[in-house]
């Protein structure tokens, strides 16, 4: 696995350069922070916890519900998103980006950071 | 509110079914998360209560300080034996953990919340950050639940 510093820098670049985007954590898949980029009044070991939980159930629901493989769990609330995504075997990448953002492009551009991080973490 | 006639205990037949029920519910793996979560507050606070937070005391007297406060004379979640550093790792060695108790030899169970409280607790004494990984099991061959933490940061 690559150094968190590596990482810190490829998920700080990614939410400075991407419009809408507020923040990012890369997250193991036992809940444990990576990295992370978040405003200031998140806790960033509960949000870890709550990520990996979140994707996990969200896999277990598509099992269950004859779903399928789960490409993303999205959150859509009146402020914003919360998208969570599985980053290989070893990581989970949590994202949250404002109203405004849309949807496709924010799917994009998730799918573009998966591929620098999945060999980063692998 | 206190309980005047059951006191401060429950069985572990309860606590287990908390556990299972979880399981059935969420899955293994979103209930192994929660779990440890919930552990790692619960040794964090725990700690903080006793005023040990980044007190950095020796690793015997580490080892000490939790199984009093976790141990037989404490909550009864597990027994702490020892701490061993190796490095960038530290392994802790427990018994009689709650999440190994009650349970058939061979069972693949892992300790999830007792674990989880070790290492928090660790973590605010030492004021670093683990990643913890149960690596020995007393339902396995061993002679101790064995709690491996790899540094993170």
């Amino acid at each position: 696995m690559a150094q968190a510093s590596m990482l810190t820098e490829v998920v700080q670049k990614f939410v400075t350069a991407t419009p809408d985007i507020q923040g990012a954590a890369l997250v193991t898949p036992d809940g444990l922070s990576l990295t992370s980029v978040l405003p200031g009044s998140m806790d960033e070991e509960r949000t870890s916890a709550m990520s990996a939980a979140m994707l996990s159930l969200g896999e277990r629901i598509g099992q269950e519900l004859s779903r399928g493989i789960v490409d993303r769990i999205v959150i859509e609330g009146e402020k914003g998103y919360s998208v969570m995504v599985s980053c290989g075997d070893d990581a989970v990448l949590l994202v949250l980006a404002a109203k405004e953002a849309k949807q496709g492009l924010l799917f994009l551009e998730i799918k573009r950071i998966l591929k620098d991080l999945a060999p980063m973490v692998s | 509110m206190t309980r005047e006639k059951l006191g401060g205990f429950i069985s572990i037949v309860c606590f287990k079914g908390v556990i299972t029920g979880m399981e059935e519910a969420l899955g293994e793996r979103a209930t192994s998360i929660a779990l440890i979560s919930a552990g790692r507050t619960r040794g964090k606070n725990l700690v903080t209560e006793l005023g040990l937070a980044g007190s950095n005391p020796s690793l015997e007297d580490l080892a000490s300080k939790l199984d009093f406060a976790l141990g037989e004379n404490g909550t009864r979640l597990c027994k702490v034996d020892k701490i061993e550093d190796n490095g960038d790792t530290i392994k802790v060695y427990t018994h009689e953990t709650v999440c190994s108790a009650g349970e058939e030899q061979g069972s693949s169970r892992k300790c999830t919340y007792s674990m989880g409280a070790v290492c928090g607790a660790i973590e605010t004494i030492q004021g670093k950050r683990y990643r913890p990984k149960h690596t020995e099991s007393v339902l396995r061959g061993g002679t101790h639940d064995v709690f491996e933490m790899s540094m993170i940061g």
